[in-house]
């Protein structure tokens, strides 16, 4: 089992490296764009099989719940990444977001192997509510880094746009439209789960009285993740704010996801410390 | 080889070419007539508004010269009075790196254009199905198209857009994908802003049309199939627009950013693409800085248009360079092709004299042999005459493609073994031997698609991979050739 695990985990690495190499290989290739290669999907698709199988086996092993470790639960965010890229680019022509997802995917699978497997234990706090809570948190962080990935992408193809470059690598970028309807679609799926974390977070904040330092920062930037994403969502539903101000929203929204995420790895006595 | 008769844009100007355009329902015919002569043994016509060539290779013992000149008259036929000047005519390499070139889209008036590839397909498409390709042409046009095909992943000469309407095109995909169902508003005519209106349609976008005209309105959006709006709804017709082209003769700016601000409020924050056309300009370039609004006039679309055509005359160079890689390439068979005659005359010699003594001992001493049996001697006589032949066709195609084998040259050595065994290596492939006819009329000549192909196939190690290149069937089914000495 052990070895199962470890093979899974090198072949993941592999074929991670591999698609992201692919995708930007495709990206990059300076010849008349041309129907696209399906070697990228297909090798990130097998990698997060590979992926998949590791995290199962390895939890297995260690007789954790993926949800239950934050060791797993980076590495279960770079699978729902993965996932909903995968989902997402069957409805939309956004094979190039690949280029990121990839190596996001690659850099969770790798940096999670850096972060202890251990959880610390809140006797104070509610194990079920917990659960949900590290669920909602893992679910909501991989969308969210696809949604990053589709609003960077959209940032990069309006400078282009507005350059008015022709050629090169954004010429191989989705739309515009794509990345707009994209990064829409993945914040709506995932501000709920957003939500549900933040409230459980700061409910557990308040149990454990830690209202200071590291976790104040957190949970500081939790809320202003869930405004930022809130702001979005509510000023394109009524104001038709759209385009590069709701994309600077998303990324910025997704960047204090990625700040929370820091401040809770390497907070003292934290996993990652 | 080959040879190419015809002319092109770079040769003779549109009013000569047209009288040479042949409707595509005659080309079957004009090409049995080229084969027909005497001279010439497979035929293939390359018809674009671009150019007419006609593409031919020779029969058993005809001069390449004679095929040319053949072809020429051929041609003429269709044009009587076009000044003889008109014709170019090329042969051996020349003609190869011509046609390479030409499938490569490196004679295209618009260098790199997609389209000449399948017009090249097509041309070998009809002559196939007309039956006036034999091995040659079907070998030649392989190449061609795997040369093609190197030079468009190998370089960017099909990168960029080359024309304005393809730009705006290109660009309106980036802006909004698919253009179905997108709405194109055009304000004003002109041919330019037509044309780019033409192109969005062509994707599927529906067309307003405004102007100040009513009657020119009305005439346009009939013409377009679109719909007229007056002048006044132009605000309106703002708001139902994802592509905007404007060509008036206004003096002043026809749309402020007032206009735009109001019209992207209405339209929900959705991204427009305003392509303005006119000079003065229509458009106030003040409503680029609206979120979402993205400008481009006739001078952003030009330099797009000239940066592109810079790059393709860039990797002209490099794409040249894989031509006339891969034209040795194609040389260096066509030469060792030379051997294939001699080679399968030798064969069919051997295995005709072992067949003969086979037969006889099977009707003789082994005429208790089941059939089982003779089968299996057929067989061993097949394995026999390869393994005895194995290194002498490889030394003679050597000696072909190299140009000499230790000392002795290949017409010398052809020469040598043609006297020694009294080969008639001049004859094509499968045709039974003079003597062979005079001598021995009841021997079975070996079937020329084993003979034949089978060295075909084993002088190329590239066949399949041709064959798949040109998407056609494997080499073993590929048209025989009508007389083509190769």
């Amino acid at each position: 089992m052990d070895a199962l695990a470890t093979v899974a985990f090198y072949l993941g690495v592999i074929a991670y490296s591999a698609a992201s190499t692919l995708f930007f290989l495709d990206l990059a290739r300076q010849t008349a764009p041309g129907p696209r290669s399906t070697w990228g999907p297909r090798v990130l698709a097998a990698g997060a099989v590979l992926h998949a199988v590791h995290v199962v086996v390895a939890s297995l092993l260690l007789n954790r719940c993926p949800v239950e470790s934050l060791h797993f639960g980076l590495s279960f965010s770079a699978l729902v990444a993965v996932a909903a890229f995968l989902l997402l680019r069957r409805h939309a022509n956004l094979d190039p977001m690949g280029v990121l997802v990839a190596p996001i995917a690659l850099t969770f699978l790798v940096g999670a192997q850096f972060v202890g497997v251990d959880l610390p234990s809140e006797a104070l706090i509610s194990r079920p509510l917990l659960v949900l809570h590290v669920t909602a948190n893992v679910l909501g962080l991989g969308i969210f880094l696809v949604a990053g990935a589709a609003g960077s992408l959209y940032l990069w193809q309006e400078r282009r746009l507005r350059d008015k470059r022709a050629g090169g690598m954004a010429s191989r970028l989705p739309s515009l439209d794509a990345l707009d309807r994209a990064t829409h679609r993945l914040l709506l799926i995932g501000f709920p789960l957003l939500t549900f974390g933040v409230v459980t977070g700061a409910i557990f904040s308040r149990e454990l009285s830690t209202f200071a330092g590291a976790a104040l920062a957190r949970t500081l930037f939790g809320f202003a993740t869930w405004f930022l994403l809130a702001g979005v969502l509510v000023l394109r539903r009524l104001a038709g704010v759209r385009g590069r101000r709701a994309a600077y929203g998303t990324v910025a929204g997704v960047l204090c996801v990625l700040i929370v995420l820091v401040i809770y790895v390497v907070r003292p006595g934290g996993p990652g410390t | 080889m080959i040879t190419v008769v015809g002319l092109s844009h770079k040769s003779a100007p549109i009013e000569v070419r047209e009288r040479f355009a042949l409707p595509a329902d005659r080309v079957p015919e004009l090409l049995r007539g080229v084969v027909d002569r005497p001279a010439v043994g497979e035929a293939l016509l390359v018809s674009t508004c671009n150019r007419v060539e006609l593409v031919a290779a020779p029969r058993a013992g005809a001069s390449l010269e004679a095929v040319a000149s053949a072809s020429r008259e051929a041609l003429s036929a269709l044009a009587p009075n076009a000044p003889e000047t008109a014709l170019y005519a090329l042969t051996g390499g020349a003609a190869v790196r011509h046609l390479f070139g030409v499938a490569a889209s490196l004679d295209s008036l618009v260098l790199g254009e997609p389209q000449i590839l399948g017009q090249v397909k097509e041309a070998y498409e009809v002559a196939r199905k007309t039956g006036t390709v034999g091995s040659v042409l079907h070998r030649t046009l392989a190449r061609a198209i795997r040369a093609a095909k190197r030079v468009r992943s190998g370089t960017s000469i099909g990168a960029g857009q080359v024309s304005v309407p393809s730009v705006a095109v290109d660009f309106a995909r980036r802006i909004f994908g698919d253009l179905r169902g997108r709405t194109v508003l055009l304000v004003g005519s002109g041919e330019m802003a037509e044309t780019v209106a033409r192109s969005l349609l062509s994707s599927g976008s529906r067309l307003l049309v405004v102007g100040r005209t009513p009657e020119k309105v009305r005439a346009l959006a009939e013409s377009f199939g679109g719909e007229p709006c007056a002048w006044a709804e132009l605000a309106l017709a703002l708001e139902r627009a994802d592509v905007v082209i404007t060509s008036t003769s206004a003096p002043g700016f026809v749309i402020e950013p007032g206009h735009v601000a109001s019209a992207r409020k209405k339209r929900r924050g959705q991204s427009q693409f305003f392509i303005d056309l006119a000079v003065p300009r229509d458009v106030n370039p003040e409503i680029e800085s609206l979120d979402g609004i993205f400008l481009y006039n006739v001078d952003d679309l030009s330099r797009i248009v000239s940066e592109s055509l810079l790059t393709r005359g860039r990797e002209a160079v490099q794409a040249y360079s894989i031509i006339d890689d891969e034209a040795r390439s194609f040389d260096r068979w066509a030469d060792a092709e030379q051997a294939t005659p001699l080679i399968v005359a030798l064969r069919e010699r051997i295995r005709g004299a072992l067949k003969f003594e086979l037969e006889r001992s099977l009707r003789g001493r082994l005429r208790h042999l089941g059939a089982p049996e003779r089968e299996a001697l057929d067989t061993m006589l097949d394995a026999a005459v390869n393994r005895v032949l194995h290194e002498p066709t490889t030394r003679l195609r050597q000696a072909a493609s190299i140009g000499e084998l230790d000392t002795l040259p290949f017409p010398e050595l052809s020469a040598a073994l043609g006297h020694a065994f009294a080969l008639d290596s001049t004859r094509a492939p499968g045709e039974p031997a003079r003597s062979e006819r005079a001598e021995n009329g009841s021997q079975p000549s070996v079937p020329r698609s084993s003979a034949g192909d089978l060295d075909a196939a084993s002088s190329d190690p590239h066949a399949a991979e041709l064959d798949a290149t040109l998407e056609l069937e494997p080499s073993d089914d590929a048209p025989a050739g009508i007389g083509s000495s190769r």
